[in-house]
């Protein structure tokens, strides 16, 4: 019998593959692999130590942001992996901030730069031909470089809410004016204390609010639609009000 | 960096750098704080502590940045970090030891002072098993201690700070299916020999597997941030790293079952 490879033993811990799980189910010797493996991830996580303790040594947010980049290297990333191996709160750190800089509500805000990747060099002139080919190619999130979000152009034409606005008898649909040009709409809906409720991006000009967005008829809403007119250029409605009326009592 | 607040900055017209910044940058801040806290006055108040942070001492944390010799991290990573840190920070200002204790009124004494320990005292799992027994219930098994922590964790998940609680006090360990024959007094010892072991690895070795195994980050983060080739030589490196600690505990006549 084939047994399983580190690799996927390690991916199955964590992974839980259901094709590795039927090999697993009938191995027994995979099996004494997979608990032991299993055992000793419990025990390291029942003894990982505090991430409340700082101390002088404690990484830069700087160093953080370049280690979570990829972009340390040399000298300065051999000590920033010195540190962290002995360090839980700035390990964590680390983990927090690349989960939280790739979640994708904070992602889709992010400019859309990438740092030069310096760790596997390339030839000069290969690396300016590829640099002018970016430069010159309208991309998305993609763009080599340090382009970062440009300022909203409020001269543009902006969307218009035109359902619902004021009192109305349903609100479950959200729908609004194309914008020339425009590839991509952010919808945000607010409820009376400013609260997000629903919101969503899409290339349509209407919205359906899913059944979990519950509307209590007589209580007021706010909601608003961005429109992207360019690369990493929005122009915004104004927020706009509006309410659902009570259904008559037969 | 193409930073259009960069100049007025530089040339001491600080409002207007700042105006421009804010506009550039407003929507992805309120993203990552909304990431901790849904509540909107919550939200809105974070914003204006991480705004006071970036403005403090003549927009001191920009200038640091800019600073660096060369912008190695994309600015966007900085500021994530930077807004991240300074939530943490509202909140334990705001919250404070009362507060927080609110959350956990409901809970039953014993996950009370899990609660206390875990979260309020940032003591790791162990150590709350440990002050848990001398102190409050000696006859408490490790198996019982996990079900107990494992309740309190989802109690305070469930909240809207949970996230960053969570976050601070570290992932839950796993409850094992059986209760193993427990021996309360050997566990922490148990704990040292494994830290021990993990100790003799190579730094980057025991990098990987914290981050991949403790942090549950994803394999291919954890291949970027240490330069590995994929997410499969991640898998690997933590196997042989493993494989090398369960050598070295064998070696002390720990076996599996004994963990």
């Amino acid at each position: 019998m084939n047994h399983l490879s580190p690799e996927d033993l390690v991916a199955h811990l964590i992974d839980a593959d259901p094709t590795i799980a039927v090999h697993v189910a009938t191995c027994p010797e995979c099996q004494e692999q997979v608990a032991w493996i299993r055992e000793a991830t419990g025990q390291l996580r029942a003894a990982a130590p505090s991430r409340w303790t700082e101390t002088a040594q404690c990484l830069s947010e700087a160093a953080v942001a370049a280690f979570v980049d990829g972009q340390s290297t040399g000298a300065a990333h051999e000590a920033t992996v010195a540190h962290l191996a002995g360090c839980g709160r700035c390990r964590a750190m680390v983990a927090a901030v690349a989960r939280l800089a790739t979640t994708a509500a904070v992602a889709r805000e992010a400019p859309a730069a990438r740092p030069l990747w310096r760790r596997w060099q390339v030839p000069v002139a290969a690396a300016a031909a590829v640099l002018l080919t970016v430069v010159a190619w309208p991309h998305g999130n993609d763009q080599i470089g340090t382009g970062h979000r440009a300022p909203t152009i409020t001269a543009a034409a902006a969307p218009v809410p035109l359902a619902p606005v004021a009192a109305v008898a349903d609100a479950r649909v959200l729908r609004w004016s194309a914008v020339p040009g425009a590839d991509r709409y952010h919808v945000t809906l607010f409820d009376a204390g400013g609260r997000v409720r629903y919101e969503t991006q899409l290339a349509d000009t209407v919205a359906a609010l899913p059944d979990s967005v519950a509307l209590v008829p007589g209580q007021s809403y706010l909601w608003s639609v961005e429109a992207r007119i360019g690369w990493d250029r929005w122009t915004s409605s104004p927020l706009t009000e509006f309410s659902v009326v009570r259904a008559p009592r037969r | 960096m193409g930073e259009p607040w960069i100049a007025p900055l530089e040339a001491g017209d600080s409002e207007a750098a700042w105006d421009l910044f804010i506009e550039r940058y407003r929507r992805l801040v309120f993203s990552a704080i909304r990431h901790y806290a849904r509540d909107y006055d919550d939200v809105m108040d974070v914003f204006a502590h991480v705004c006071t942070a970036l403005r403090a001492d003549d927009f001191a944390r920009l200038r640091r940045f800019l600073a660096e010799p060369d912008h190695r991290a994309k600015f966007s990573t900085w500021l994530v970090a930077v807004v991240r840190n300074q939530t943490i920070d509202w909140f334990r200002q705001r919250d404070g030891r009362k507060r927080l204790t609110a959350l956990a009124a409901a809970l039953p004494p014993l996950r009370q002072r899990i609660f206390e320990l875990v979260f309020l005292d940032g003591r790791t799992h162990l150590e709350t098993y440990g002050l848990l027994r001398a102190r409050d219930r000696p006859d408490l098994s490790f198996h019982d201690f996990l079900g107990e922590l494992t309740a309190t964790y989802r109690a305070v998940s469930a909240g809207r700070q949970g996230r960053l609680l969570v976050e601070l006090s570290g992932p839950l360990p796993d409850l094992p299916a059986e209760a193993p024959e427990d021996d309360p007094a050997t566990r922490p010892e148990l704990s040292a020999l494994l830290t021990k072991a993990l100790d003799a690895l190579p730094a980057e070795d025991r990098v990987a597997v914290q981050l991949y195994i403790v942090e549950e980050m994803p394999a291919e983060h954890v291949a970027r941030v240490l330069a590995l080739p994929n997410a499969k030589a991640v898998y690997n490196r933590v196997y042989r790293a493993l494989a090398t600690v369960r050598a070295s505990l064998e070696r002390v006549g720990v076996h599996r079952g004994d963990l």
